[in-house]
C-alpha cells in the first residue's frame, strides 16, 4: 500500500513490512466490522414491505429551506408529535445528497430519515432499488387520497404499478403574457403554435426587441418540446428509455424555435440570467413557462408591477385532438422503508401533501393534490397580483403529456451541456437534434438504462 | 562542496553550496561595493511596481466587487455600475434578511466553524509540529517509510475516501458528533511536510547536536532549541490548518446529520441552492444574490482576521539566534 | 547533499545517543502515526481494495479500470486535465516564485506585508463561496472588467465559457484562489535565507535577476519541489473549479470536465464506488509517479 523509492537501506525494508502488516490487519478488522454492520432485526411484512420494529421517538424529517415552513406548521398544529427537522439542500443542483447519504446509511445499517422532501422528481429511479422508498399504495395511503392527485402527477413515483412517493407540487407549463401590453399592441393571445409563430414574426417586425418566449434556459425542452409531444425522454421501464428526437413533433417545434430565435423575438438568455434581467425584463410580451413563473420569475425576480401578468393555456398544434403541455420541476415526498415511526411518518406525509393549511395557504407552488390546488388558486386570485384568474393552471394540471418521464440522468444537464452552447454560437436547434439524441443515449447508457428508439 | 564563510560558522554547508561562485568572488571584489547606484535602477523599479500593481488588481478587484455587492439590492446588482456603492439601507436589509434565514442560522454556522476549526487547530499543532521535527531532525527506523506514506496519502483523491471514513467513524460511534470531522481534520500531512521542510532547510543539525552534547534530553532539545526557532512554521501550519478546516465542504456535508451542526462553508452552499439564478426551480426567492454576497463576506472574515494575526509571526524568519552564535 | 553533522558528528554516533534519539523520534511521531493510519492509510487501503473488487466484494482484477475507461466522458476528461495541468503548473510556479521574490525585494515592510495579505484574500474564498463572484466576474453584462472581456471578443456569458476557453479559465480561477497561500510560504522560505548570503551577493554586485536566479531560487529548491508536487496532484485532481463553473452556469460548462468529477459521479450518482475507486487509483498513481520523479531529482527526502 505504500510506494517506496529504491534505496539500499535494510532498516527501511523491515519498517515497510511492519507498516504493511499493521495496515493489513487494520483493513481486515475494518472489513469485518462493516460486514457485520448490517444486522437483520426482526421485521414484519405489512403494507407491502418489511417493516422494522416500531419505536417511540422523534420523527426525523428532511426538508429544504422552502419546505421548512411546512414542517414547522405541522409541529405547530400537532404539538404532541416530536419532530426532528433537518434542513438540507433538497437534492437541488444535481447535488445527489439524498442518494449519497442513503448509500452510506445502507452500509452502516442506520441513520435513514423517516420522511424526506426532494426537489427532484426522479428519486424513485434509484430509491426503490436502494431499498429506501416505502411503497405507499399497498396500505399506507388509501386509494381515495391517491385518486385525488392530479392526473399523472404521481407517475414519476410509480415503478411497476407501485407508488413510492407523493408529488408535492406540479409545474405545468402555461402561456404567461403581459395583458395590458398585448392589448396596447393590438394582439390576441394565440391558441395554436402556428398562431404563436405568426405572432412572433409580427412582433419582430412591428415591435422589435419584445419577446414572445425564451429558449435560453436548461429547462427549455421541458416547456416547448415536452408540450409538443417530442419523444426525447420516454421512460418505458425502471431502467429503460426510448429516445427519438427525429420525430415530427420534435422537428416541428425545433423549427418554430429556430425561426423565432433568428428574428430575435425569442430570447436565448435564460430568464434568471443577468443579461435578461438587465436588458429584457421589461420586454416580455408572451412567455410560455411553468406555474411557478408567476411568482418566482415575474413578481420576485423581474419585479413586474401588479395587474400585468396573466396566464392562458399553452398553445397546441393545429388539429391536435389531445392538448398537452410540459412540466418543469415539482418535488416529491418519500417515506423510508426503515422507519421506526411509520404511523407518525405516514400522518405527516398525508398532511403535508394534502392539507389546505400548508398546501393551499403557504405553499409557493401549485399543489399536486387537486382539492388543495383549487384552494391555492383561489388564494392566488385573491392576492391581486395577476391580471387574470389562473384557471389556465387548473386545466393544464391534467394535460401534462405522460410520455416524458423522469429518469436518473438529468435532461436539463444534458441540454445545458450539449445544446445550449450551440445556441450561443448561433447553431439552429433543428441541426442539433441528432447530437442531442446521441448525448441523451450516452448518458442514459452510462446510468445503466437500456436505450431504444 | 563544503565551504564556510567567515561571517557565520553555523550557517552550514547546505545553505551555501549553491552559491560558491558568488561567495568566492566576494573576497576579491569588496571595494567595488561602495559605488553609487546607477539611474538604470529606475526601470526595474517601475517594472516591479507595475507587475505588482497588475496582480494587485487581479486579486483584489473581485473582492472589492463582493464587498460592494453586499451593500446593494438585487436590482442594483444587475443594473448598476459593478463598482458602485449601494446604500447602507440596502446593507441593513440584506443583513436582516440573511439572519432571518432559518432563524439566525448564519450565526450558528459561524459559531460551529469556529469551534471545529479551533479545536482541530490545537490538535493539529500538537501532532504535526513534533512529527515534522522528528522526521527532519532525528533518526529512527521507519522514518523514510513515514515520509513516503505521508506523501502518498496526501496525493489520494478524496471522493472514494468518504465511504471508508464514514464506516470508520460509524465503527467508533462518532457519527453525528463533531469529532467525526475534527479528528480527520487533525490529520494534516501538508503541515507535517511544511514543518519537515522548514526544519531541514532552516535549522542546522549541529545546533541540536551541540545541545545534546551539553546534556540536554531529547525533549529538552525540542522544547528549548527547536520550538523557539520554529515560530514561523508554527504560525504557517496553524494558519493553513485553520483555513483548510474552515473551508472544508465535503467532509462536514457528508458526516454531519443535523443542520444545526453545519459549518459556514456548507451553510453558504445551502444558501446557494436557495437563490433562483442558481436553482431555478426553488420556487420562491428566499435568498437574493446580495445576501449571498454578504454571507460569503461573513464566511471569509474570520480567516482574514486569523491571517492578520498570524502574519506577525510568519516573517520573523531566521533573523535571530542560530546563525550568529 | 552531504550530511553536515560529520564535523561534530562523533557525538551523535555514539550508540547511546542514537538509541535515545531514535526512541524520542518515535515518541514524537506517535500521535501522528495513529492519525495517519486511521485517516490516511486505512481509507486509502480500503479505496484501493474497492478498485479491485466489485460491489459484492469479489476480486475482479482490472475490470473496473477497463469499464471506467470506456465511459464516454473518460478520454475527454483525460485530455482536459492534461491541458489544464500544463497551464496550471507553469503559471503557478513562474508567478508565485516571481511575486514572492518581488515582494521580498520591496524596501517597505508595510507595503510588502499588505500586499501579501491582499494577495491572500481570495484564498479564503474557497469553493462554493466564490461561485457568485465568478458568475459576475465572467459575465460581460455585469462584470467590472467587462471592457477587458469586450476587447477579447466576449459579449455574453455564454461566449466567455465556450469550451475552448475552459482550461485558461480554470487556471485563472485556481490561480486566483491558490497563489496567495503559496506566495506566503515561498516568501517565508526566502526569509530563511541567511542575511550574510544576501549581503555577500549584494557586495559582489549581483543584479536582482542574478541574485534571484543563482542564489535565492536554488536555496528554495525543496519548497519549490513541494509546491510542484502538490500543484501537480492538485491539478490532476481538478475538481473545484469546473464544479464552480458548472454551478454558476447551471450546467452549461464544467460538468463532467475532469477525471475527479467523474469519480464523484461514479461514486455518488451511479452508486459505482468501485469504478470511482479505480479512477482515483489511476489519479493517485500518476500523482505519485510525478512526485517520485521530482523527489528523486531533487533529493527531497535527504535529511539535509
Amino acid at each position: 500500500m505504500t510506494v517506496n523509492k529504491p534505496s539500499s537501506s535494510s532498516k527501511r525494508a523491515s519498517g515497510n513490512k511492519r507498516a504493511a502488516l499493521l495496515a493489513g490487519c487494520a483493513v481486515t478488522v475494518l472489513l469485518t466490522v462493516s460486514a457485520c454492520g448490517g444486522g437483520t432485526a426482526s421485521t414484519t411484512n405489512k403494507d407491502g414491505f418489511a417493516q422494522a420494529p416500531q419505536k417511540d421517538g422523534a420523527l426525523t424529517v428532511w426538508v429544504d429551506a422552502t419546505r421548512m415552513d411546512a414542517a414547522k406548521l405541522y409541529q405547530q398544529q400537532h404539538p404532541g408529535v416530536k419532530l426532528d427537522i433537518v434542513s438540507y439542500d433538497g437534492d437541488a443542483n444535481g447535488s445527489n445528497y439524498l442518494q449519497t447519504k442513503v448509500q452510506l446509511f445502507n452500509r452502516t445499517g442506520k441513520g435513514w430519515p423517516d420522511v424526506v422532501f426532494s426537489s427532484q422528481n426522479n428519486e424513485a429511479s434509484w430509491a426503490v432499488d436502494a431499498g429506501f422508498a416505502a411503497p405507499l399504495n399497498k396500505g399506507l395511503v388509501d386509494e381515495a387520497t391517491l385518486g385525488k392527485f392530479a392526473k399523472g402527477a404521481n407517475d414519476v413515483c410509480t415503478v411497476g404499478g407501485t407508488v413510492y412517493c407523493l408529488r408535492n407540487d406540479l409545474s405545468q407549463a402555461v402561456l404567461w403574457y403581459n395583458a395590458p401590453l398585448l392589448k396596447k399592441f393590438g394582439y390576441t393571445v394565440p391558441t395554436t403554435w402556428e398562431e404563436y409563430q405568426q405572432l412572433g414574426e409580427k412582433v419582430a417586425k412591428e415591435h422589435p426587441g419584445y419577446l414572445v418566449g425564451d429558449a435560453g434556459d436548461s429547462f427549455t425542452p421541458e416547456i416547448y418540446l415536452w408540450a409538443s409531444k417530442c419523444g426525447a425522454n420516454h421512460i418505458t421501464g425502471p431502467k429503460a428509455v426510448s429516445v427519438n428526437t427525429a420525430s415530427e413533433a420534435c422537428t416541428k417545434m425545433a423549427n418554430l424555435l429556430d425561426v423565432l430565435i433568428k428574428n430575435k423575438s425569442m430570447s436565448i438568455s435564460g430568464v434568471f440570467s443577468t443579461d435578461f434581467g438587465k436588458n429584457q425584463a421589461d420586454k416580455v410580451l408572451l412567455m410560455p413557462g411553468p406555474a411557478w413563473y408567476g411568482g418566482a420569475v415575474f413578481r420576485d425576480t423581474l419585479k413586474v408591477p401588479a395587474k400585468q401578468i396573466a396566464a392562458a393555456p399553452i398553445p397546441q398544434w393545429q388539429g391536435d385532438g389531445s392538448p398537452s403541455t410540459g412540466n418543469v420541476g415539482g418535488g416529491t415526498w418519500l417515506l423510508s422503508q426503515h422507519s421506526t415511526h411509520i404511523k407518525a411518518a405516514t400522518d405527516f406525509l398525508k398532511w403535508v401533501t394534502t392539507d389546505n393549511a400548508y398546501q393551499a395557504e403557504k405553499a409557493p407552488g401549485f399543489p399536486a393534490y387537486a382539492p388543495a390546488a383549487e384552494a391555492w388558486l383561489k388564494g392566488q386570485d385573491a392576492s391581486g397580483y395577476f391580471a387574470s384568474d389562473l384557471s389556465a393552471l387548473s386545466t393544464a394540471a391534467s394535460q401534462v403529456w405522460p410520455e416524458w418521464g423522469s429518469g436518473q440522468f438529468s435532461q436539463e444537464a444534458i441540454w445545458a451541456a450539449t445544446v445550449k452552447p450551440g445556441i450561443t454560437q448561433g447553431k439552429s436547434i433543428a441541426s442539433m437534434l441528432p447530437a442531442w439524441q446521441d448525448s441523451i443515449t450516452k448518458y442514459a447508457k452510462s446510468n445503466g438504462y437500456k436505450v431504444s428508439q | 562542496m563544503p565551504t564556510k564563510t567567515p561571517a557565520g560558522p553555523a550557517a552550514g554547508t547546505p545553505l551555501m553550496e549553491q552559491g560558491p561562485s558568488v561567495m568566492r568572488r566576494a573576497h576579491h571584489r569588496a571595494p567595488e561595493a561602495r559605488r553609487p547606484r546607477p539611474p538604470r535602477r529606475l526601470v526595474p523599479r517601475l517594472l516591479t511596481g507595475s507587475v505588482l500593481l497588475v496582480f494587485l488588481v487581479f486579486f483584489v478587484l473581485p473582492v472589492v466587487w463582493l464587498v460592494l455587492a453586499a451593500t446593494k439590492t438585487d436590482q442594483q446588482l444587475v443594473h448598476g455600475n459593478p463598482l458602485s456603492f449601494g446604500s447602507w439601507h440596502a446593507f441593513k436589509v440584506n443583513w436582516d434578511r440573511l439572519t432571518a434565514f432559518q432563524d439566525d442560522a448564519v450565526l450558528q454556522w459561524l459559531g460551529n466553524s469556529t469551534v471545529y476549526a479551533t479545536i482541530s487547530l490545537v490538535i493539529t499543532l500538537c501532532v504535526a509540529i513534533p512529527a515534522g521535527y522528528a522526521l527532519a531532525m532525528t533518526e529512527f527506523r521507519g522514518r523514510h517509510t513515514l515520509l513516503v506514506s505521508t506523501l502518498v496519502v496526501m496525493l489520494m483523491p478524496t471522493a472514494t475516501l468518504v465511504v471508508p471514513l464514514f464506516l470508520e467513524m460509524n465503527a467508533v460511534h462518532l457519527i453525528g458528533t463533531m469529532w467525526s470531522i475534527i479528528l480527520p481534520y487533525a490529520f494534516y500531512p501538508f503541515g507535517v511536510y511544511l514543518t519537515y521542510i522548514y526544519f531541514t532547510t532552516a535549522v542546522p543539525k549541529d545546533l541540536l547536536a551541540a545541545a545534546r552534547m551539553d546534556g540536554c534530553s531529547e525533549f529538552g532539545v525540542f522544547r528549548h532549541i527547536a520550538l523557539p526557532l520554529a515560530t514561523p512554521v508554527i504560525a504557517l501550519v496553524g494558519f493553513f490548518s485553520f483555513v483548510a478546516n474552515w473551508t472544508n465542504y465535503f467532509l462536514p456535508y457528508v458526516m454531519l446529520p443535523e443542520s444545526s451542526q453545519m459549518p459556514i462553508q456548507v451553510g453558504v452552499g445551502s444558501l446557494l441552492s436557495n437563490v433562483p439564478s442558481f436553482n431555478p426551480a426553488v420556487g420562491t426567492t428566499a435568498i437574493e444574490r446580495p445576501q449571498l454576497a454578504l454571507a460569503t463576506l461573513l464566511a471569509i472574515t474570520p480567516v482574514l482576521i486569523v491571517f492578520l494575526f498570524a502574519q506577525r509571526f510568519l516573517v520573523s524568519g531566521m533573523l535571530a539566534g542560530a546563525t550568529k552564535e | 547533499m552531504t550530511v553536515v553533522n560529520s564535523s561534530v558528528g562523533s557525538a551523535g554516533r555514539r550508540p547511546r545517543g542514537t538509541d535515545r534519539q531514535s526512541r524520542a523520534g518515535i515518541a514524537f511521531v506517535a500521535a501522528y502515526v495513529l492519525l495517519l493510519i486511521a485517516f490516511g492509510i486505512l481509507p486509502t487501503g480500503y479505496a484501493i481494495y474497492f478498485a479491485f473488487t466489485n460491489a459484492g466484494g469479489t476480486f475482479t482484477g482490472f475490470s473496473n479500470f477497463i469499464s471506467t475507461a470506456q465511459d464516454f466522458r473518460f478520454m475527454d476528461a483525460v485530455g482536459h486535465v492534461a491541458l489544464y495541468l500544463l497551464f496550471w503548473l507553469v503559471s503557478l510556479v513562474v508567478f508565485v516564485v516571481s511575486l514572492a521574490l518581488l515582494l521580498h525585494r520591496l524596501a517597505s515592510g508595510t507595503v510588502s506585508k499588505s500586499l501579501r495579505f491582499l494577495f491572500y484574500i481570495p484564498g479564503a474564498l474557497a469553493g462554493a463561496a466564490s461561485v457568485l463572484v465568478w458568475l459576475f466576474m465572467l459575465d460581460p453584462t455585469v462584470s467590472p472588467v467587462s471592457s477587458l472581456l469586450g476587447t477579447l471578443g466576449f459579449h455574453t456569458f455564454g461566449e466567455v465559457i465556450a469550451p475552448g476557453n475552459l482550461p485558461l479559465l480554470f487556471t485563472v480561477i485556481a490561480f486566483w484562489t491558490g497563489a496567495g497561500g503559496w506566495i506566503v510560504v515561498i516568501y517565508g522560505a526566502l526569509n530563511n535565507i541567511p542575511q550574510d548570503v544576501m549581503e555577500a551577493a549584494r557586495i559582489d554586485g549581483a543584479s536582482a535577476w542574478q541574485t534571484a536566479w543563482r542564489v535565492q531560487i536554488p536555496m528554495l529548491r525543496k519548497w519549490i519541489v513541494y509546491m510542484v508536487i502538490l500543484a501537480f496532484a492538485g491539478g490532476a485532481q481538478l475538481f473545484v473549479e469546473p464544479q464552480l463553473l458548472s454551478l454558476a452556469s447551471t450546467g452549461v460548462a464544467g460538468r463532467d470536465y475532469s477525471l475527479n468529477q467523474l469519480t464523484y459521479d461514479f461514486a455518488f450518482q451511479l452508486n459505482n464506488v468501485n469504478g470511482a475507486a479505480a479512477v482515483s487509483v489511476e489519479l493517485l498513481v500518476v500523482s505519485v509517479a510525478a512526485a517520485a520523479v521530482f523527489v528523486a531529482r531533487s533529493g527531497f527526502f535527504d535529511a539535509d
